[in-house]
C-alpha cells in the first residue's frame, strides 16, 4: 500500500485552485490563478490582509507565487508586489527569501500556497516585525 | 445559458427572469475576517455592481470596500466573469475604516489618530472603528458603552507619538503605559472630568451596568449588585480607587491578610469559595476587557475603576484588621462595610470559617454596621470564635502592626461601638494603648486569649469587679483579683490563670490597667448585666473545694472561675500552681 501517494502537480494544483475560490481559510489570505488560461497552473496571485494590532494592519498586501514545474516537491517561488518591509523580503524586489520563512526553508510536498501565505502573515504578527516602519500604503515593486 | 452546477437559484433564475440584468443569478460568499454573507448577483454583472449589492448588505459605503478573490483585487470596472467568479464561490471582503486611506498618504493612521480624540466623537468611532478595522481586526473588543474609549481618546492625545496605526491600539497603549506609570494615572484621576464622573455614584452605576460581562456577574452574584446599588459605597470606593497609594497599601495589606488566612484550617476553603464566586468572575471579566493586569483596570479607567472596586472590596472581606493606616480607616471602613455585609451573611455562623468574618469584625472601624454588632455579639457569646482567631498568625502580625502604630491601634478601637457610649473609657483606651498592645504581643496572654475558658474568665471576674466596685467601691484596691492574666507582663512575672493572692499587692501599680481591662472586658462582653458575682456562682463549689482542704478561698476562686466553676479542673489549677 502506497504510504504518501505522489500526487500529480496539476491534481494538486487544481484542488488549490478550488480551494482558493471558495475561500478555505479564515479569509485572511486568497490566492489563485493569475491567468485562468494557464494551463501549466504556474502563475498565482497572493493576497495577504495585514494582521491587526501590528503595523500591517488594513493593508492589503499583493504577492506572487509561482510553482515551478517540480512543485510541490520543492517550494514555490514567492514575491511581494506590495511593497513591504518585512524581514526575510528583499528591500529592492519583495522576492521572499526562501531560507528565511520557515515554511519555504523546510518545505514538505503536503504544504501548500495557502500555507505559505499564512505563514507570511504569521512573519507579520512576530516580534521583530510587526513594528517595522512601513513604505506608504499603495507602492509596489518595480519589477 | 451557463449553467452551474445545477444551483437552484441560477435555474429559478432562469425561470423568472424577473431582474434587470440578463444572465444567470449566482450566490457568491461574501466573506469578512468576522463575518460572512450570500450574496445572490448576476453573473454578468460588474464589480461596481457587486460592490452596490455588498454595500447594502454590509451597511457600509462602496468606498469602503475592497474585494478580493483568488488573490486579486476586483476593480470596480472589472465583471465577475473576468475574474471566474462563478456560482458557490467566495469572494474576500475587506471593509476599509473611515480613517484609512489606500491613497498612500504619508502618516494617515497617526494622524487621523489625533484627529479623533474627541470624547464625545471617541464613542462613536470607536464601534465605527471596531467594526470596520476588518483588514484584519478580527478581534477588536468593541465596547460602544465603554467609557475607555473616551478617556483613551483624551490620553491619546498625550500619547500621539507612540505610532499606533489603531484606535483600538491606543487604548491598550494607554493601559500600558498606566500600569507602568503611576504617575500618569495620578494625573488621569486628577482629571476634573474624571474626578467628576467618578463623584458621581449614579454615573458609575450606570457604567458598570451598562458592561455586559458586569451584568453577566451580576447575574451571578447579586451581592454585587447590591453594592453597586449602595451610591454611599460607590463614593467610597471612588474615593479609594482615586487614591493610588491608598490602594496599593489596601492591596498589600489584603495580600498579607490573604495569605495568612490560608494557613486556618477551613480558612482556606472558605477562602476559595469566597475567590471562586465573587472574585473570579470579576477578575477574569476586568482581565478579558483591559489585559492581564488586575491592577491596569484600576488604573486606566473610571468605569473599571468602578468595576475593580467592586472586586478589591470582595477581597477586602479578609483585610488585615490592624494594617490600613489610620488615615484610610474611615474608607475602609465603608467598603469594609458592605464587604462585611456580605461575607457575614454568607458565612457569618460558620465556625470553620471564624476567620473571614472575625478579621473584619476585629478590623478598623468596620463597626458601625448591623452586621458587625451581630458579629461581635456572637463573637461574645461564642469564645471558640475569640480562640480562632487569637490562633490566626496573621492576628500575631496584626497586633504588631497595632502595636507599632499606636495611632491605627486607637482609631480601630475607638470607632468599636462597643466603646462608643463610653468616652471616658475612650479616654483610658487612648492612654492605655501602647501598654496594652505590648501586652497583647506577649506570647503567654496571645496564649491566654486563644484559651477560650480563660476569655470567659476574664469576663467573668471583670464582671465580679464591677460587681465589687458597685457595692463596694472602696474595696477595690485590695480587692482586685490579681487573676487578670493581661497584668502579670508588665509586673513580668508568668501569666498563670490565677496568681497566689499574695501578689496582690505586687499589682497594685497596674491598678489603673486593670481598670481599664476590667472595662474593656466589660464592654467586649456587651455590658451583659452582672447578675451574679462568680462567688455566689461558685459558692457551691467553693464550699467543696474547702471541704477538700483548699483554704485559699481566693485561688480557689480564681481556680473556679478561670475553669468555669469545674472543680477538677480548679483542683488541678490550684495543685499546679503551688509548687510555684
Amino acid at each position: 500500500m502506497a504510504f504518501c501517494v505522489k500526487v500529480p502537480r496539476s491534481f494538486r494544483l487544481l484542488e488549490e485552485l478550488e480551494e482558493g475560490q471558495k475561500g478555505v481559510g479564515d479569509g485572511t489570505v486568497s490566492w489563485g490563478l493569475e491567468d485562468d488560461d494557464d494551463m501549466t497552473l504556474t502563475r498565482w496571485n497572493g493576497m495577504i490582509l495585514g494582521p491587526p494590532r501590528t503595523i500591517y494592519e488594513n493593508r492589503i498586501y499583493s504577492l506572487k507565487v509561482e510553482c515551478g514545474p517540480k512543485y510541490p516537491e520543492t517550494p514555490p517561488f514567492v514575491r511581494f508586489v506590495t511593497k513591504i518591509n518585512l524581514n526575510g523580503v528583499h528591500n529592492s524586489n519583495g522576492v521572499v527569501d526562501t531560507r528565511a520563512v520557515g515554511a519555504l526553508a523546510k518545505w514538505q510536498n503536503s504544504y501548500s500556497i495557502r500555507m505559505v501565505l499564512q505563514e507570511l502573515r504569521r512573519l507579520m504578527m512576530c516580534k521583530e516585525n510587526m513594528k517595522l516602519p512601513q513604505p506608504p500604503e499603495g507602492q509596489v515593486y518595480s519589477n | 445559458m451557463a449553467e452551474n452546477s445545477g444551483t437552484d437559484p441560477s435555474v429559478d433564475a432562469n425561470v423568472d427572469k424577473n431582474a434587470a440584468q440578463d444572465g444567470t443569478m449566482i450566490v457568491v460568499t461574501v466573506k469578512t475576517p468576522k463575518d460572512k454573507e450570500e450574496i445572490v448577483i448576476s453573473e454578468d454583472s460588474s464589480v461596481a455592481q457587486f460592490k452596490q449589492e455588498i454595500s447594502k448588505r454590509f451597511k457600509a459605503t462602496q468606498e469602503q470596500l475592497v474585494l478580493i478573490f483568488a488573490g486579486k483585487i476586483l476593480k470596480d470596472g472589472d465583471t465577475l466573469n473576468q475574474h471566474g467568479i462563478k456560482d458557490g464561490l467566495t469572494v474576500h471582503l475587506v471593509i476599509k475604516t473611515a480613517h484609512k486611506s489606500t491613497a498612500g498618504s504619508a502618516s494617515p493612521t497617526t494622524s487621523s489618530g489625533a484627529a479623533t480624540p474627541q470624547a464625545s466623537s471617541s464613542s462613536r468611532t470607536s464601534p465605527a472603528a471596531a467594526s470596520s478595522t476588518g483588514g484584519g481586526a478580527g478581534v477588536t473588543p468593541a465596547q460602544p458603552a465603554n467609557i475607555l474609549s473616551g478617556l483613551g481618546d483624551l490620553s491619546a492625545l498625550s500619547g500621539l507619538g507612540m505610532g499606533s496605526s489603531n484606535f483600538m491600539e491606543l487604548q491598550q497603549q494607554m493601559q500600558r503605559q498606566l500600569m507602568s506609570n503611576p504617575e500618569m494615572l495620578s494625573q488621569i484621576m486628577e482629571n476634573p472630568l474624571v474626578q467628576n464622573m467618578m463623584s458621581n455614584p449614579d454615573l458609575m452605576r450606570q457604567m458598570f451596568v451598562g458592561n455586559p460581562q458586569m451584568q453577566q456577574l451580576m447575574e451571578r452574584n447579586p451581592e454585587i449588585s447590591h453594592m453597586l446599588n449602595n451610591p454611599e459605597l460607590m463614593r467610597q470606593t471612588m474615593e479609594l480607587a482615586r487614591n493610588p497609594a491608598m490602594m496599593q497599601e489596601m492591596m498589600r495589606n489584603q495580600d498579607r491578610a490573604l495569605s495568612n488566612l490560608e494557613s486556618i484550617p477551613g480558612g482556606y476553603n472558605a477562602l476559595r469559595r469566597m475567590y471562586t464566586d465573587i472574585q473570579e468572575p470579576m477578575f477574569s471579566a476586568a482581565r478579558e476587557q483591559f489585559g492581564n493586569n488586575p491592577f491596569s483596570a484600576l488604573g486606566s479607567n473610571a468605569d473599571s475603576s468602578g468595576a475593580q472596586p467592586s472586586r478589591t472590596e470582595n477581597r477586602e472581606p479578609l483585610p488585615n484588621p490592624w494594617g490600613p493606616p489610620a488615615t484610610s480607616a474611615s474608607e475602609n471602613r465603608a467598603t469594609g462595610t458592605s464587604t462585611s455585609s456580605t461575607s457575614t451573611g454568607g458565612t457569618a455562623p460558620n465556625l470553620s470559617n471564624p476567620l473571614g468574618i472575625n478579621a473584619m469584625g476585629l478590623g478598623n472601624g468596620v463597626f458601625s454596621s448591623p452586621g458587625m454588632q451581630s458579629l461581635m455579639q456572637q463573637l461574645t457569646e461564642n469564645p471558640q470564635l475569640m480562640q480562632n482567631i487569637m490562633s490566626a498568625p496573621y492576628m500575631r502580625s496584626a497586633v504588631q502592626s497595632m502595636a507599632q502604630n499606636p495611632d491605627l491601634a486607637s482609631q480601630a478601637l475607638l470607632n468599636n461601638p462597643l466603646f462608643a457610649g463610653n468616652p471616658q473609657l475612650q479616654e483610658q483606651m487612648r492612654s492605655q494603648l501602647p501598654f496594652f498592645l505590648q501586652q497583647m504581643q506577649n506570647p503567654e496572654a496571645q496564649s491566654v486569649l486563644t484559651n477560650p475558658r480563660a476569655m470567659q474568665a476574664l469576663m467573668q471576674i471583670q464582671q465580679g469587679l464591677q460587681t465589687l466596685q458597685a457595692e463596694a467601691p472602696g474595696l477595690m484596691p485590695s480587692m482586685i483579683p490579681t487573676g487578670l492574666p493581661v497584668v502579670p507582663p508588665t509586673t513580668g512575672g508568668s501569666v498563670p490563670q490565677e496568681n497566689p493572692p499574695a501578689s496582690a499587692p505586687g499589682s497594685t501599680p497596674s491598678q489603673q490597667q486593670q481598670q481599664f481591662m476590667q472595662q474593656m472586658l466589660q464592654m467586649f462582653v456587651g455590658g451583659e448585666p452582672p447578675s451574679q458575682t462568680p462567688e455566689v456562682r461558685f459558692h457551691q463549689q467553693l464550699d467543696q473545694l474547702n471541704a477538700m482542704g483548699f483554704i485559699n478561698r481566693e485561688a480557689n476562686l480564681q481556680a473556679l472561675i478561670a475553669t468555669g466553676g469545674d472543680i477538677n479542673a480548679a483542683i488541678e489549677r490550684l495543685l499546679g500552681s503551688q509548687p510555684s
